[in-house]
């Protein structure tokens, strides 16, 4: 007789974030921003504050540029900052040390380093100098997904071992903060965090040390490829985010969630919870009238948008964590993530508690 | 499935559900709550048809709550209201016309569900009233909803004072959509089906659920979700043919 493979599930989730938040109104002023075309995208966006790591103003009021290497530079030391405290906070909350991490991913599309990211984590969070890693880099907001299908890969063939799931995204580090016209939309949208989860496989865990993560769903749409991307202009990055892209992924996104559903033989009524990326307002809006969501199903996704901005790949990590905070998942109650991002790409996962 | 308390009948696009209790005037028991949503369900997911029709068997459309389904030694609990709601919520969201047809009384829970479709038929006898403040009691969501069809004032006097609302005058208040005499409730839904037309499942479920969020979403708000709905709807294989068929005739409007 053969057992049920037993599923991974996700036991903890540790977020941080940097200490200084902004509010829209903040930027506009800091920046001295005038456009009107501008400032439109920071008052009607449905953001109030972001976390942020910018430089002060000079002696002028003027804010400084930061070049390549600067940005960089910030890269690696916020999120040695906030990535190491997020891995404290969510080994901690499952009372496990660093040493016990058995395999280590980490997702960023903000910086490219090499050595990666967990190079230098692994040494400043004490993890074992044998546990095995992986970098996703450049994947952009969907990348949450890609990494939880990682370690929940490790995990379901490594029965009893820790995986852990570092997302950071130090966003005000990922290219030039600048106020113009094009870059406006992106400017008012996204911000810095990071997240952590650590997901085991192992038959003695039950629904009340966390969900199981039961399959994943991925849908990729080749004719936007070049709708979401990363430009490399004047030797910096700048980010463009085609008009039409909300909608797009609202077109789209019954096809991943309806595939994963009827993989489980599940209705979309049979699912109590909906962990949904905070990509923005209008995509957000898309999902909900594609899906038939109601505004509770994405109150999460909502407050993580209001009140840290579009953290990309951590932000479905984020809503997760405010979610279990809630204590209201019973055992047996379905869940689905979704997170969306270049490509254009459409990520979903079931989770069962 | 087989229910004990609702009758299905589907004909064509037209499916029909009774409130098949005419001994106790179609009271809402709990049983009845969960056959109305598992049969919405059955039908959502079959998509066979495009019309619900909801009566009640027996002269009566629905004489409310059934305070039989309460033991009278237990400590009264609101789980059965909240699942009650649920299903007043499947109505309302379901991909098909809705429309109540309704003779004789009804009252509380029943205008509940009549107030949840997209139109209301009744008899020249039908009589409505939402009885629950006066016996001490709440009339479900329906001080949610009675009041966006008529009005704050006059939902607000209706439901405290209990009183009851003749045919006429629930056309007059808005709460009905259409009256006929009491032998011609099956001619006047059929004509009420008909004046929908074509029937377009989506367009449908998406314009319900605007009108619904019309009343508690700020302008802005709003204007993000009709776009969102929008989008939708203009990617459907019938606004496409819509736009071809315009083409063809050089005519900017639909054929009607």
């Amino acid at each position: 007789m053969t057992r049920a493979p037993v599923p991974p599930r996700i036991l903890a989730v540790g977020t941080s974030h940097p200490p200084r938040a902004y509010t829209q109104d903040d930027l506009v002023r800091l920046f001295r921003c005038e456009d009107p075309k501008v400032r439109q995208f920071f008052e009607s966006s449905h953001i109030q504050r972001r976390h942020l790591v910018l430089p002060e103003p000079d002696a002028d009021g003027v804010m400084p540029d930061e070049d390549g290497g600067a940005l960089l530079a910030k890269h690696l030391r916020v999120s040695l900052e906030i990535g190491r405290e997020a891995v404290e906070r969510c080994l901690g909350a499952n009372r496990r040390t660093a040493v016990e991490v058995d395999f280590f991913a980490t997702t960023t599309s903000t910086g490219f380093l090499c050595p990666g990211l967990t190079a230098y984590l692994i040494e400043a969070s004490g993890m074992r100098s044998s546990v095995h890693r992986a970098d996703i880099v450049g994947m952009g907001c969907n990348a949450g997904m890609n990494g939880l299908l990682t370690v929940a890969s490790f995990a379901a063939a490594n029965p009893g071992r820790a995986a852990l799931l570092l997302a950071c995204e130090v966003c005000s580090a990922a290219y030039v903060f600048e106020l113009t016209a094009r870059a406006g939309v992106v400017n008012s949208l996204f911000g810095d965090g990071a997240a952590a989860v650590l997901v085991v496989a192992d038959e003695r865990l039950t629904a009340a040390d966390g969900p199981a993560l039961l399959g994943f769903e991925s849908h990729i749409v080749h004719a936007a490829r070049d709708e979401m991307r990363f430009d490399f202009e004047n030797g910096r990055f700048s980010f463009y985010l085609g008009w039409e892209i909300p909608y797009l992924i609202g077109e789209q996104i019954r096809t991943p969630v309806l595939r994963l559903l009827d993989r489980f033989g599940l209705k979309r009524r049979d699912i109590s919870h909906w962990v949904v990326h905070s990509g923005g307002k209008k995509v957000v809006d898309a999902i909900k009238y594609n899906l038939g969501l109601t505004d509770h199903d994405v109150r999460h996704t909502r407050s993580v948008l209001r009140d840290f901005g579009n953290i990309s790949s951590a932000s479905i990590l984020f809503s997760l964590e405010k979610l279990t905070r809630e204590r209201i998942a019973g055992e047996g109650d379905y869940g689905v993530v979704i997170a969306m991002g270049p490509g254009v790409s459409i990520e979903t996962g079931l989770l069962r508690w | 499935m087989s229910e004990t308390t609702l009758r299905l009948d589907r004909v064509g696009p037209v499916a029909t559900v009774t409130l098949d209790r005419p001994d106790r005037g179609n009271a809402i028991s709990m049983t009845m709550v969960r056959e109305l949503e598992q049969l919405c369900h059955l039908l959502e997911d079959e998509a066979a048809e495009r019309v619900l029709v909801l009566r009640g068997a027996g002269g009566t459309f629905c004489s409310g709550i059934d305070l039989l389904d309460f033991p009278p030694e237990a400590k009264p609990d609101i789980r059965g209201f909240s699942r009650w709601e649920k299903a007043c919520r499947t109505i309302e969201r379901l991909p098909m016309v809705t429309i109540a047809a309704i003779d004789g009384e009804c009252v509380g829970g029943g205008l509940q569900l009549a107030l949840t479709c997209d139109a209301r038929v009744a008899t020249e006898r039908a009589s409505f009233q939402l009885h629950e403040v006066r016996d001490g009691f709440l009339p479900g969501m329906g001080t949610f909803r009675l009041a966006k069809f008529i009005g704050l004032g006059r939902a607000r006097f209706m439901a405290m004072t209990g009183r009851r609302v003749a045919a006429g005058e629930a056309f007059e208040l808005g709460i009905v959509d259409r009256v006929c005499p009491a032998a011609g409730l099956d001619a006047a839904v059929g004509a009420t089906i008909a004046a929908f037309g074509e029937i377009h499942r989506d367009a449908v479920e998406l314009a319900r659920r605007l009108f619904d969020e019309s009343f508690e979403i700020p302008y802005e708000d709003f204007l993000g979700c009709f776009l969102a709905a929008q989008h939708r709807a203009i990617q459907s294989e019938a606004f496409k043919a819509l736009v071809r068929e315009a083409h063809e005739r050089g005519v900017p409007r639909p054929r009607r």
